[in-house]
């Protein structure tokens, strides 16, 4: 019998999941590229989020929940700014972090372990926040 | 609701004035039957995702302004059926991966939400809006 987990539950179990062919074909088709996406904002939707937020080199970007990374590294390397990651699943960040060690954005990506309501940076830190899909 | 209001304030703090907050939300409209609304709550999205709570007046309570909503239903539509359709292909090896419990659960699920969004219960959409 199938085991009913919580939304939270399911999410981080498939961070968990060791990328395999089949997935990255499908993620290829239905996202637009190979980034780490499990869910619905596609490839053309991150332009959208990169073209609203303004964002360009210098600027600070927060991504909250964002699990392997999905889109706050993509609008790094895309924009130019600086992203810090967060999410409550290490596995994601794992994966985020691992990420950013294979592309060039080592030095304008940092990661925390953190749910959105409890978010440890000082006020007016950041120019910009993303989020998808989490609230 | 609550949790939704504290993380958008949490954000705000974060901002500096004249910073910007966008985000992609999926959620259920207003005015569905409380049955329909039970069967989409069952998906297994996160409880905070599957709320009828008016996203821009989160927004404008957590001291949001300039707020912009922008639907993206259509292209929500296409992508879940994308991963259905994709997971369906690949189902062999998604089973051994996942187990087969799972992988059927999951594609259930799947089926379900492209329904429900096909029938209207369930939106996305995409907020900007900006600390001043």
């Amino acid at each position: 019998m199938a085991s009913k987990q919580t939304g939270f539950a399911r999410w981080a179990d498939a961070y968990a999941q060791p990328d395999s062919r089949a997935w990255r074909a499908i993620e290829r088709e239905v996202i637009g590229a190979n980034v780490g996406a499990n869910g619905y904002t596609t490839v053309a939707q991150a332009e959208q989020l990169a073209g609203r937020l303004a964002l360009g080199p210098g600027a600070r970007l927060l991504d909250v929940g964002a699990g392997r990374g999905w889109p706050g590294l993509y609008l790094a390397e895309r924009t130019g700014c600086d992203v810090v990651v967060t999410d409550v699943p290490a596995a994601g960040l794992r994966d985020a972090f691992a990420r950013t060690r294979r592309s060039r954005l080592a030095r304008r990506a940092s990661f925390a372990r953190a749910s959105g309501a409890k978010l440890p940076f000082r006020p007016r830190t950041f120019d910009a926040v993303v989020h998808t899909d989490v609230l | 609701m609550r949790a939704k209001l504290s993380v958008l304030r949490a954000c705000r703090q974060l901002l500096r004035p004249g910073g910007r907050i966008a985000f992609y939300t999926i959620f259920i409209p207003p005015g569905i039957s409380r049955e329909d609304r039970e069967r989409v709550l069952r998906l297994g999205d996160p409880p905070e995702v599957a709320s009828a709570a008016e996203q821009g007046a989160l927004l404008r309570s957590a001291g949001f302004s300039d707020i912009d909503e922008t639907d993206v239903t259509g292209e929500f539509l296409v992508t879940a059926r994308g991963w259905l359709g994709g997971r369906e292909r690949f189902a062999a090896q998604l089973r051994r991966r996942e187990g087969a419990a799972a992988f059927d659960e999951g594609q259930t699920n799947r089926r379900a939400r492209v329904a429900a969004i096909g029938a209207g219960l369930l939106r996305r959409a995409l907020f900007v809006a900006v600390r001043h």
